[in-house]
């Protein structure tokens, strides 16, 4: 299991990062902690002629909460989140998600970004990044652009980026004051990719859901809001029924695959449950949060 | 693994068939298909290089159109193999005149092997899917603008 | 002096000791040495290009742009190599195997399963023996798939090997009394169908070869992660036209070897030496995970259509059990598995009529041979199952059921009336069944048990408890030997052909030396696995180091004593029954000041002139001996667990889990219980996670550690272990294996647990291993039903 022959490179700005990848386009892979990447190359399924090491990017190793938002640089390492005193109490559904990636050992090295940028289907991060309507800041030759999280999952690995850009910061917006929130997943063991994952956010008010949010992972080729459930419950009295109804409503609208660990219909079975788990948890978050 | 599903082609059923016929326009809906070479009527040597973002490989092999009963029937029988593996499959594919549009019903049965069976098994389904879906989608496109 | 065959420790200080072991300093401090740490000048690296393809012939294969590749030193394909092209060795023969059909070291014209060696590559470095690969332009021409076990074993089904007229090799039934009579005349029989499906051993090192071939003196050396490095070194030695004086065959610290490195060869054991001789510089294979996931022998797959008759006290009037047997492509290893299976299945139980018949099958996937269990946990699975089948058909708790029928202590030696894996009559030596057994019910707090579940199921909580029994024949022979060595430092050198993979041999045959020899563990190095230190011996497999080995170290231990007190009596100036040896010295008894040390008796004892008493019948404080056990030794235990299922996902939790074991005297519990705990992961492993899944074109879908789930530490339940002794009268040591254990009942265990948790929905749970998408399909069906 080596990886095929690459050429090596290890800028230490962004913009020379830019111009390799100007150069190289598709033929190039960006190295942040590889916990993703490496694998892929090893097994020689992918084969990048090209690697840029952005490690010694060190202006691209921050967590900054600004405002209402979290700012997470290209290098913040997972294991850097999970242990953030700041995402633990401004984005929570960010700490209790991050935690179940993989192990220790993979957090310490995979970056929060680098997840985004691989797009796996099962992933938490991406899950998190789509339920809470975070933003991408993109490099390339053209300039800086961001992209919202709806405009940025395109399909399986596969993002709205451009070849030659490099993602320097990604946003996670931070819940709003008195919001209720839960991550739930099934894997088969601790630290496994999710057979499917649902992350909610929850405001209620006066015995009212006044926002729903809710995100799942492991049920498409990207990260699925669940529009028509959210719609189901803005407006209504929590309770255990509109729970069931919502979660309805999730199975409805998602077509997950099959695959050998999990069926399509042990998928969409399951989301509905994890969704009603999910959305009490949530709601009973809020009531404590009041 | 079992593939099937329904498209729509904005095109009466004489123009799809022959798009679906023509070697041309198969390569222009097939990114990554570098070569595709007549060296028998209707079978064809096909170089594709295909994947998913960073995981892509380059499968060597033949393409046959069988079966063929125009307008309106034909069977794909294509096989590849290269480093990541290998791939055989069949299709059927079934034209269906519905006015100025054509429906177009196709199922196959893609059989992958080797490393990307081995590894890829959690997207292997829905890659497949999510290619094919991607081919038609091209197919509409081009006979949408008249090509 | 006479030579004795009996042991008689001096003391029993050390035998039974919890001591942390002599050979972890070094392992945890990164001082080990694996396969992968030897590095030898100018060694090459070797890749190997495997099969895509589960059944395909091979049309054309050239290997000139691998050739030509840079850094490549040669490439091999079926066509180089000469007489070893043949079909690899047969190692255990038997009167059923009508076709024992073996691997070859590359492919010749037809490929069997997809990772079987098509080419062989040697270059500067892995990397580039990788590139080479891809050069290599092999034409396959794919063939009709043997793929699912049953299909391959249907008459018309693709054949494997085309000179057989079906895909079946062995046809193998076993008997006791009369079946056809019991089942005639039993008030109640119930069938069942049982599925077992493949699994790896996954060891956390997986394979690797390294051969340095001397052309001055003529010799091979060899280090290979296998748990029979002798036969290895005798087989290469016959292969090559060498003496075997001159192959040395090293195991060298193995990270788990399971049962699957156990193999007289894998194509690299061979392979790797050939390019090592063909291109006289050293040659390194080290396998990858993946290709370990196609590459090593696998194990497991069965499917049973079991039946028992039992009268209205289910008491056992007969079983009768026939089987599939999946054996892969071909079957060097012959039948052990399903032999094993089919003389596990009657356990602790009266069976007075038995009927056991297999057909082993060829499929189109990689090769079986045993792996942990070697077909205990499948006789204990069918045979669990059926007992609980017939407590839920008459009404009768489960645990009451099994006590009806249990053998009773006063009833050894006990005849089961079966020929054991071993060639020898199965008769169990000693055992406590009932005693274990209620030991293992009073841990899990059986008898509260219903008053517990129903409370949690009224808090909406499905937990349901299982316990599962069973025998397991260890330490069988033919024999192991040791040499016992005293330096003149006082150092103890105890030299034995079992390999060790994790078993803490290091330790445990420390102490039996030490206790023989009165010196501490401490001062006893052990060294096993090189056939240059220890050229006679098997290897470490089913469960017989610790019996067979521990027992030959016993004997040679304390042949070394009575020199060292024949030595210490010239020198002393008194009779040898008067001397002791404690705490590295000899003494006259009661005289402690009249002593030498071990060390000085040994110099002493090798003068280098004059004469030398005729009583130390040589120099040196130095033996030899050998145990050749007349059968097997059969330990027992009972596994007891708590699990919960969610009723609404199928996930499964184990709350707690414990295992009453009986292993006969016990050498070091802390070690015995390290052997439990990794059999209870491998077990809980085949129970709910690990499953090989293939496809219907036997391509292998699970080839990395993502899709072949191997539980992790964070899924495993506290285990509690407790002890039980009955001693084996068959060996001076009193031992009885106990490397398997831990896996053997745990699918059983786990299934009743399952079905008792959702009793209510009336599932019974026939295959393993199970997991949370099955669970919920069951669980679903049930409703549906209700």
């Amino acid at each position: 299991m080596k990886p095929a022959a690459f050429e090596y490179h290890a800028p230490d700005t962004v913009e020379d990062a830019v111009a390799l990848l100007e150069a190289h386009g598709d033929q190039a892979k960006i190295l942040a902690g590889g916990q993703s990447l490496v694998p892929l190359m090893n097994m020689r399924l992918a084969r990048p002629a090209v690697i840029i090491d952005i490690n010694r990017i060190h202006a691209l190793d921050y967590l900054t909460p600004d405002g209402d938002v979290l700012r997470i640089g290209a290098l913040c390492r997972q294991r850097c989140v999970e242990r953030s005193a700041v995402v633990e109490a401004r984005c929570p559904l960010l700490s209790a998600a991050i935690r179940l990636i993989g192990h220790v050992q993979i957090r310490n090295r995979g970056t929060v970004v680098g997840s985004l940028a691989h797009a796996d289907p099962a992933a938490e991060a991406t899950a998190v990044f789509a339920v809470l309507g975070g933003t991408i800041t993109a490099v390339g030759p053209d300039g800086t652009r961001t992209i919202p999280a709806d405009e940025y999952f395109v399909s399986y690995l596969t993002t709205s980026l451009d070849p030659r850009e490099l993602i320097t910061e990604a946003r996670f917006p931070v819940l709003p004051p008195g919001a209720g929130w839960s991550w739930r997943e099934i894997a088969r063991r601790h630290g496994d990719f999710a057979l499917t994952g649902v992350g909610v956010v929850l405001t209620a008010r006066a015995g009212t859901v006044k926002n729903a949010r809710i995100g799942l992972t492991g049920v498409g080729p990207t990260p699925a809001r669940a529009a028509r459930a959210e719609r189901v419950l803005v407006g209504r009295a929590p309770s255990g029924a509109l729970w069931d109804e919502a979660a309805e409503a999730v199975r409805a609208e998602i077509d997950p695959d099959d695959d050998i660990h999990a069926s399509a219909e042990y998928r969409r079975h399951v989301a509905g449950v994890l969704a009603r788990r999910a959305l009490a948890e949530a709601y009973a978050r809020t009531m404590e949060a009041v | 693994m079992k593939l099937e599903g329904t498209n729509t082609l904005p095109a009466p059923i004489e123009t799809v068939w022959k798009t679906i016929n023509d070697p041309e326009a198969l390569r222009r809906c097939t990114p990554g298909l570098d070569e595709l070479k007549e060296f028998e009527p209707d079978r064809y040597e096909a170089t594709l290089r295909i994947g998913i973002a960073a995981v892509k490989g380059t499968y060597k092999g033949t393409l046959a159109i069988t079966d063929k009963q125009a307008p309106s029937h034909c069977k794909l029988v294509l096989q590849g193999s290269g480093n990541s593996g290998f791939v055989r499959g069949e299709g059927v594919i079934d034209l269906e005149p519905q006015g100025d549009v054509t429906l177009v019903k196709w199922a196959g049965d893609l059989q992958v092997g080797g490393l990307i069976a081995g590894v890829g098994q959690r997207m292997l389904m829905g890659v497949g899917k999510m290619l094919i879906g991607q081919f038609f989608k091209c197919l509409e496109q081009q006979l949408g603008q008249g090509v | 002096m006479r030579h004795r065959n009996t042991y008689v420790p001096m003391s029993t200080r050390y035998f039974g000791a919890r001591i942390t072991r002599n050979e972890d300093p070094a392992l945890l401090t990164g001082r080990g040495l694996f396969v992968d740490d030897v590095r030898l000048p100018a060694m090459a690296h070797a890749a190997v290009l495997r099969s895509p393809h589960a059944h395909a012939r091979i049309r054309r294969i050239d290997a000139r742009r691998a050739q030509a590749a840079p850094g490549v030193l040669a490439v091999f394909v079926h066509a180089d190599l000469g007489p070893l092209g043949e079909p690899l060795p047969k190692l255990i023969p038997h009167p059923s195997l009508t076709y024992h059909k073996t691997q070859y070291a590359l492919a010749p014209d037809k490929v069997r399963y997809v990772g079987e060696p098509v080419a062989f590559v040697v270059a500067e470095s892995r990397y580039a023996a990788e590139d080479a690969c891809d050069q290599v332009e092999v034409d396959y021409e794919p063939l009709p798939v043997a793929a699912m076990l049953e299909a391959a074993a249907a008459p018309g089904a693709p054949r494997v090997h085309d000179d057989m007229d079906s895909n079946v090799c062995a046809h193998y039934i076993q008997r006791v009394g009369n079946v056809e009579e019991a089942f005639a005349r039993a008030p109640h029989r119930f069938r069942e169908r049982f599925v077992i499906d493949r699994g790896a051993s996954c060891p956390m090192e997986t394979r690797g070869v390294v051969a340095a071939w001397d052309s001055r003196s003529r010799r091979l050396d060899v280090w290979d992660s296998t748990q029979a490095p002798i036969p290895i070194r005798n087989g290469l030695a016959e292969m090559f036209g060498l003496a075997e004086e001159d192959v040395r065959v090293i195991a060298p610290d193995v990270g788990g070897g399971f049962g699957p490195k156990v193999m007289m060869f894998y194509p690299e054991e061979v392979l790797v030496p050939l390019a090592a001789m063909r291109l006289g510089r050293p040659v390194k294979w080290i396998e990858d995970r993946r290709e370990h996931l196609v590459a090593t022998n696998q194990e497991r797959e069965q499917i049973h259509d079991a039946e028992i008759a039992v009268d209205s006290d289910g008491r056992i009037l007969g079983v009768r059990t026939v089987f599939l047997y999946d054996a892969g492509a071909y079957i060097p290893y012959g039948l052990i598995v399903p032999i094993v299976a089919s003389t596990t299945l009657p356990g602790p139980y009266h069976i007075p009529n038995y009927h056991c018949e297999f057909r082993a099958v060829f499929t189109n996937k990689t090769m079986v041979s045993p792996y942990r269990g070697a077909g205990r946990p499948h006789g204990v699975f069918v045979m669990e199952r059926l007992l609980d089948r017939v407590a839920r058909e008459l009404g009768l708790d489960r645990a009451e059921v099994r006590r009806r029928n249990f053998i009773q202590p006063d009833e050894f030696p006990y005849d089961v009336g079966l020929i054991y894996q071993d060639n020898a009559p199965l008769r169990y030596d000693s055992g406590n069944y009932p005693g274990c057994f209620d030991r293992a019910l009073e841990l899990i707090g059986y008898r509260d048990w219903p008053a517990r579940q129903r409370a949690a199921r009224d808090s909406g909580r499905w937990l349901g408890c299982g316990v599962a029994c069973y025998v397991e024949g260890t330490g069988i022979g033919p024999y192991e030997g040791a040499r016992v060595t005293v330096e003149p430092s006082g150092r103890v050198f105890v030299a034995t052909g079992v390999g060790t993979q994790g078993q803490g041999h290091m330790t445990s045959f420390a102490q039996i030396a030490a206790d023989a020899l009165g010196v501490s563990p401490r001062e006893v190095t052990v060294r096993t696995g090189d056939t240059g230190v220890f050229g006679w011996g098997t290897g470490t497999f089913a469960s017989r180091a610790a019996t067979v080995a521990g027992n030959a170290v016993a004997l040679a231990a304390q042949a070394v004593a009575d020199k060292s007190r024949t030595v210490a009596a010239s020198l002393l100036e008194a009779p040898p029954d008067e001397i002791e040896l404690a705490g590295g010295n000899a003494f006259v008894r009661g005289v402690p000041g009249r002593s030498m040390t071990l060390g000085a008796l040994a110099r002493t004892a090798n003068p280098l002139r004059f004469t030398m008493p005729k009583e130390w019948e040589g120099p040196g404080l130095e033996a030899v001996r050998y145990f050749t056990p007349p059968q097997g030794t059969f330990s027992n235990g009972v596994h007891a667990c708590v699990v919960e299922v969610d009723i609404e996902t199928g996930q499964l939790t184990v709350e707690r889990y414990a295992v009453v074991h009986d292993c006969g005297r016990v050498i070091n519990p802390m070690i015995l219980e390290g052997q439990i705990h990794g059999g209870v992961a491998q077990g809980l492993g085949g129970a709910f996670w690990e499953k090989l899944a293939y496809d219907d074109q036997a391509q292998p879908l699970s080839t990395t550690l993502m899709d072949y789930l191997l539980p992790t530490a964070a899924e495993m339940p506290p285990i509690e272990i407790e002890h039980m002794e009955t001693p084996s009268p068959l060996n001076p040591l009193g031992v009885k294996g106990a490397g398997e254990a831990g896996v053997i009942p745990a699918a059983a265990v786990i299934a009743q647990a399952v079905d008792d948790a959702l009793a209510p929905l009336g599932i019974q749970i026939a295959q393993t291993p199970l997991n949370p998408n099955l669970l919920w399909r069951l669980i679903t069906e049930a409703r549906r039903r209700s």
